[in-house]
């Protein structure tokens, strides 16, 4: 069972340093919660999706797209009801239709730049790279090993549900209230058979000398070279350039000019 | 907040934060497509956990609650919302354990969560309601700041989604858990040195105050400043408009959200320093 959007690939984008990574998608972030301007948003989101070409993930957009979708009908829907305009069509106005898309365009662009970073970087390596900004091992532990988790206690329910079938229970009738009110009572031997290990858990993690020194070595070694400085650096270049252009009157004016129907502010 | 940092020395209590979610996260993702605000929230069936995994494993199930929101946001949400999501999320497991005792909720001298009172279920219904309050406030806050999605319209969704589940799906699994958590020697205070365990003084009282009058002034107020501007709640929110990212807003709920966060500290003193 492949829960993950990690893909296991040698491309440039996945040998950054978990670090740079992580920056880059927060500047993303930054991007998107700067600008309410359907072009600029969009040339942000264009230049997010090069980089995941870069690291030829792109093919994981299909996992997502349900959500990436939703959010899109959701935000055209709701905003071209919502806001009002001049250009109305029934119960619709042409200024809502477009704010809708610039709020589906903003949402999506981070979560695709979510997608990206988890695309391209291991669990290990988030963690590392966590410690690496100071986040104290334990918590980066704890972070860690909650991921490795998650498939174990899906399996775990997994065979619950099975035994319960096979003694004859029928999880497949009735809508979708009564298929969640006979779901529910299986949570309980997935939760006391997890909580249950605790503290075998904790004897096994002391016995190997987990708590032992606050500074731990660790087989994994990231280390920034130059092609993260570099994509660091174009990725400041962009914000700077983003935000010159967002704060010079002149120049977003010009912008506003060209594309009078793509700005919010 | 010292129980909140104190808490990480201890590898049983570690384990409890990696354990909690896990779980928490593994019940999230399964209902990642049952969305109601695409990208910002879906039916969390997942929500019964955080105030019975605040209560049990105190701290450990505060970080768990807000750690396994963050994996279930590798499903396909992570956003800038998920920050917002990680302290929200984080509020919705340590306000319960905090107001269990500080609020005067519970004899003094029996307060384990056991539930086998109809006072213990009231003063459960009563935590997990400000709970889920406490998770929505800073989230609504955050994305209103942010000028995403209007705080009446996300703020009620959040609360109600949260609260349903915590209390209905709730109690019956505390009341399961709990002989089991308790024979097993996890409670957190059980697990926790004493003197990390903060206790219910004069100035654990005031802040437990504090705090449920921050949640209410910041969410209510809130609402009464958004529907001022022209929002609505629930998903009439959406419909109606009105003015996102207001001063009024932001300036109620950020008082709310800094009181919030503010009287946790307070109320965070161990024994010596709480009856000082």
């Amino acid at each position: 069972m492949d829960m993950f959007l990690y893909m296991d690939l040698d491309t440039m984008v996945h040998r950054l340093d978990p670090r740079t990574k992580l920056l880059l998608m927060l500047l993303s972030f930054a991007l998107g919660v700067m600008y309410k301007n359907i072009v600029v948003l969009l040339a942000v989101l264009l230049i997010v999706l090069v980089y995941g070409e870069m690291g030829h993930i792109l093919s994981n957009l299909k996992r997502i797209r349900v959500v990436l979708i939703m959010i899109t009908l959701f935000s055209v829907v709701i905003w071209s009801i919502a806001e009002s305009g001049e250009t109305r069509f029934l119960i619709f106005s042409l200024e809502g239709v477009l704010y809708g898309v610039m709020i589906a365009v903003k949402t999506n662009l981070m979560i695709v730049a979510g997608m990206i970073f988890l695309s391209t970087t291991k669990i290990e390596e988030i963690a590392e790279g966590l410690v690496k900004l100071k986040v104290p091992y334990r918590g980066a532990f704890a972070f860690s090993t909650a991921i490795r988790l998650v498939p174990m206690i899906v399996a775990t329910s997994y065979t619950i549900i099975q035994a319960q079938k096979s003694r004859g229970l029928d999880l497949e009738s009735g809508n979708l209230f009564e298929k969640i009110k006979k779901y529910v009572p299986l949570m309980i031997p997935t939760l006391v058979s997890v909580i249950r290990g605790t503290n075998v858990f904790s004897m096994a993690l002391e016995s190997k000398g987990f708590g032992y020194s606050n500074t731990r070595s660790n087989f994994l070694k990231i280390k920034m070279s130059g092609i993260d400085y570099l994509m660091l650096i174009i990725g400041l270049v962009i914000v700077a350039a983003a935000s010159y252009l967002k704060f010079d009157p002149a120049a977003y004016n010009t912008l506003i000019t060209l594309f009078p129907w793509g700005d919010f502010a | 907040m010292k129980d909140v940092f104190a808490m990480w020395k201890n590898t049983k209590m570690v384990v409890l934060v990696a354990l909690s979610a896990g779980l928490y996260a593994a019940l999230l993702i399964p209902f990642k497509g049952f969305v109601l605000i695409p990208g910002i929230t879906e039916i969390r069936p997942a929500s019964a956990l955080p105030v019975v995994m605040g209560l049990l494993f105190g701290p450990a199930g505060a970080w768990g609650s807000a750690i396994g929101n963050l994996i279930g946001d590798f499903f396909g949400s992570l956003g800038i919302g998920s920050l917002f999501g990680f302290v929200g999320n984080f509020m919705f497991a340590y306000v319960p354990y905090k107001l269990w005792t500080n609020l005067g909720l519970v004899s003094k001298n029996d307060n384990e969560p056991d539930l086998k009172s109809g006072r213990k279920i009231g003063a459960y219904v009563v935590v997990s309601i400000l709970g889920s309050a406490a998770c929505a406030l800073p989230i609504a806050f955050g994305l209103e700041l942010l000028g995403m999605v209007p705080f009446a319209a996300l703020g009620s969704i959040i609360t109600i989604n949260n609260s349903v589940p915590s209390v209905f799906l709730g109690i019956p699994i505390m009341l399961i858990l709990y002989p089991r958590i308790k024979k097993w020697d996890l409670l957190w205070t059980d697990i926790m040195d004493e003197e990390d365990i903060p206790v219910a003084g004069k100035l654990s009282k005031i802040g437990g105050s504090v705090m449920t009058v921050s949640i209410i002034v910041g969410l209510v107020g809130g609402f009464l400043a958004a529907i001022g501007v022209g929002q609505a709640l629930l998903y009439s929110g959406f419909g109606a408009g009105g003015d996102v990212g207001s001063a009024g807003v932001l300036a109620i709920a950020g008082i709310g959200t800094a009181g919030l966060i503010i009287s946790s500290f307070i109320q965070s003193m161990p024994k010596a320093e709480s009856e000082g």
